[in-house]
């Protein structure tokens, strides 16, 4: 029971038109002891397919999401594809998996640096910070060579004009001198350093995204049977030699980046916050899906999937692929505290997205969210579920850059760090760099894959679907930067009669089922230490490692200000 | 002068996509020369920066929320109006908008000199793929109002 002292916040980032993620939690005593994770906005924009040819489904799907383009259109071609039961010429998986890749990449750092790293990050204690010194933590951590005192001191120079200017620009809004905020000075002004390296090298990523898409952020070269990227090494405007070294060049930049700066620093950041290690388990069944096809017929990956109930990665238990009947038949969405009609749960191909608003109700209906289930139970998607599934199955990858991270964070923090502490708030930080070391691997891997195929005179980029009479139905799924998601299509006589999208944040964003299950989010919560109810840091910590991407954003640009993310303490 | 004239918003959710209809308005009805780029980019928040960094003015369409205005007026912002309007805590990667990216290239010292922004107030953002009568009649003098700041600056269309 509540005590008297407990108090509810709300963190409900926008008010009058629309809205993305509500976080409601009561806190007692210091901690949280109860939460709900709310979405505040209808998206029923699946319903804009039916009826619509299924080869342009994937034009539309990439619109669900700004920032999740290109995961929302290979998703939407694998579930047709896996429909019509078509193979996909080996220079499409390829090009399609470079594309993953490059995009993963920019998006894990771009998380880690520009929306997440300030929860950890005081930007004020630069200015105390010694930049020699600073420089020789960074060149001890890695032999990255923008880690140079002068480099430390041009960065802390330029944080001072921001402080003396009387606005923080970027930072305006972290919690400045919370007492949560542990770094030492000199790391602080190594994470500032850092991020603005992390602006550039994330747009190499890009950048190999626009080659091979055609352009960004919405891509050109998708289409259901392949890609339509001409392949002619005596052609100037076809993908070529050069075309494919310049994205190498590119590619390698990323690569560098990833492996002596990103990794380095999350490690860093853990070794100085070791106790965060004990808290935002949350759920610990983990789900992932395999990807980066390696055949025609996507029976082979490189990144491994699969279900690990209760954290227990003995009971791991693989998912071959978009046609293993575990997989297929696994999947319900519930809607007892969603704002739907009826209850479920739901197989997706059966989906219904029916609205039924009745206010925000703790007890009741209170998120436009559904909440997906696996074999009925809730999951955690994200790099941590695909780490874990990695590590699990013995993934060469998975296992040897995992084990570094942990004994790189051993020698920071002084403790001795295992993989049981990964169910934590600072595991799914430590899990997505790993990920991202373990993709940076395999972006040479399947660019080498793709420049020797074409090298050997394959350029084949495109079966020809054609649709039969009658109904079939078609699961497309990608690990995506934030987790599994998956496409389910039902078609009829050649058109799109349902279409359902599963997205990463449904399953961790999800809220209580008909059995009264929390989702990851809140679950995560429970626990989480509160120094100053009026700045919720510890809350949006764990809340920002999930990686949360509210799918179909609405950009609307507010002058006012109305529409900021506001926190209510009552 | 490299110019970009980005349309910001996403097409499946009604007067939203009044940005890239502006932007396809343009592209089909001028030919403004290989030094612009006119572009439809979706809703790209936290990317945003990505695509502001080789240009020397950029023109952003957008929908804005305005209480006092009618659907479909067209309002234009100066870049010191863009800074100024409030941020916040962001939960996703999605509330970002262009006055955080404006401020984040500001601090990196590669941000664009001159951004102007050109708003349409809309009337519903509510799933679906047209624009709302007044939002619609907007868009031509959305793409009235883009063509003039760059007359002033020494394009014609």
């Amino acid at each position: 029971m509540p005590t008297a002292t407990a108090k509810r916040i709300t963190i409900d980032p926008i008010t009058r038109i629309e809205g993305h993620l509500r976080i409601d939690v009561e806190v007692d005593q210091g901690k949280v002891n109860k939460a709900w994770a709310s979405s505040t906005m209808f998206r029923g924009i699946e319903r804009i397919l039916l009826g619509r040819d299924p080869r342009e489904a994937w034009l539309f799907t990439q619109r669900f999401c700004g920032v999740c383009t290109t995961v929302h259109a290979l998703a939407s071609v694998r579930a047709v594809e896996d429909a019509l039961d078509l193979p996909i010429p080996i220079n499409a998986q390829y090009i399609r998996n470079l594309i993953l890749i490059a995009h993963a990449m920019h998006d894990h750092i771009v998380h880690f640096y520009h929306l997440s790293a300030l929860d950890w990050v005081d930007v004020t204690q630069v200015l105390k910070a010694d930049p020699v010194k600073a420089s020789s933590i960074a060149e001890s951590l890695s032999d990255w060579r923008n880690n140079s005192a002068k480099e430390m001191a041009a960065v802390k120079a330029r944080v001072k004009g921001l402080v003396d200017s009387g606005q923080l620009g970027p930072f305006a809004h972290g919690y400045w001198g919370h007492p949560a905020m542990k770094l030492p000075p000199e790391v602080n002004l190594i994470a500032v350093a850092h991020y603005l390296q992390a602006l550039e090298y994330q747009r190499y990523a890009n950048q190999v995204v626009a080659m091979l898409g055609g352009k960004t952020p919405h891509i050109q070269n998708v289409a259901v049977g392949g890609v339509a990227n001409a392949i002619n090494l005596e052609s100037e405007a076809a993908l070529n030699l050069d075309r494919l070294y310049q994205m190498k060049s590119l590619l390698d930049k990323v690569v560098s980046f990833v492996q002596n700066v990103y990794v380095p620093d999350v490690c860093a950041v853990a070794g100085f916050y070791p106790d965060w290690f004990n808290y935002g388990a949350g759920v610990t069944n983990y789900l992932s899906v395999p990807d980066l096809p390696l055949d025609e017929r996507s029976t082979k990956f490189d990144l491994p999937g699969g279900f690990i109930p209760n954290g227990d990665l003995s009971k791991f238990h693989p998912i071959t692929g978009q046609k293993d009947a575990y997989w297929r038949k696994a999947v319900t969405e519930d809607s007892e505290h969603a704002w739907y009609k009826g209850g479920g749960p739901l197989h997706p191909w059966k989906g219904e997205t029916d609205p039924e608003y009745t206010d925000w109700k703790e007890d009741g209906k209170y998120s436009w969210v559904k909440a997906p289930r696996f074999e009925g139970q809730p999951a955690q998607v994200g790099p941590l579920a695909n780490v874990l599934a990695g590590y699990a199955s013995g993934n060469p990858l998975m296992v040897k850059w995992t084990d570094a991270a942990l004994s790189k964070i051993s020698a920071i923090a002084k403790i001795k760090a295992t993989p049981a502490m990964l169910h934590s708030t600072l595991g799914r930080h430590g899990a997505r760099a790993v990920r991202t070391a373990v993709l940076s691997e395999l972006a040479v891997k399947h660019w080498q894959l793709l420049t020797d195929n074409i090298t050997k005179g394959d350029t084949t980029i495109f079966n020809q679907p054609s649709f039969p009479k009658g109904q079939i139905e078609g699961v497309g799924f990608h690990e995506a930067p934030r987790g599994t998601l998956s496409h389910w299509v039902v078609i009829d006589n050649g058109a799109i009669k349902n279409y359902q999208a599963v997205v990463p944040t449904t399953w961790n964003a999800s809220p209580r089922d008909s059995k009264g299950t929390s989702g990851p989010y809140e679950a995560s919560l429970i626990g989480n230490p509160i120094a100053d109810p009026q700045h919720p840091l510890e809350v949006l910590r764990t809340v920002h490692s999930f990686d949360p991407c509210m799918a179909c954003a609405v950009h609307m640009f507010d002058p006012t200000g109305q529409n900021v993310a506001k926190v209510k303490v009552l | 002068m490299k110019t970009a004239i980005y349309g910001i918003g996403n097409i499946l959710l009604g007067d939203d996509g009044v940005g890239p209809a502006v932007a396809r308005y343009l592209s089909l009805n001028t030919s403004l020369g290989p030094d612009v780029t006119i572009e439809d980019l979706g809703t790209p928040s936290l990317d945003l920066p990505n695509y502001m960094t080789e240009y020397d003015l950029i023109i952003f369409v957008d929908a804005v929320a305005a209480a006092d205005a009618t659907p479909g007026t067209v309002r234009l912002y100066s870049r010191e109006e863009i800074v100024a309007a409030p941020t916040g805590i962001h939960i996703s990667p999605h509330e970002p908008t262009i006055n955080d990216a404006l401020i984040v290239l500001d601090f990196a010292g590669t941000a664009p000199k001159d951004v102007l922004l050109v708003g349409v107030v809309p009337q519903t953002l509510e799933g679906g793929m047209t624009l709302s009568p007044s939002v619609a009649g907007a868009v031509p003098r959305a793409a009235g109002t883009v063509l003039a700041e760059l007359g002033k600056r020494s394009y014609a269309s």
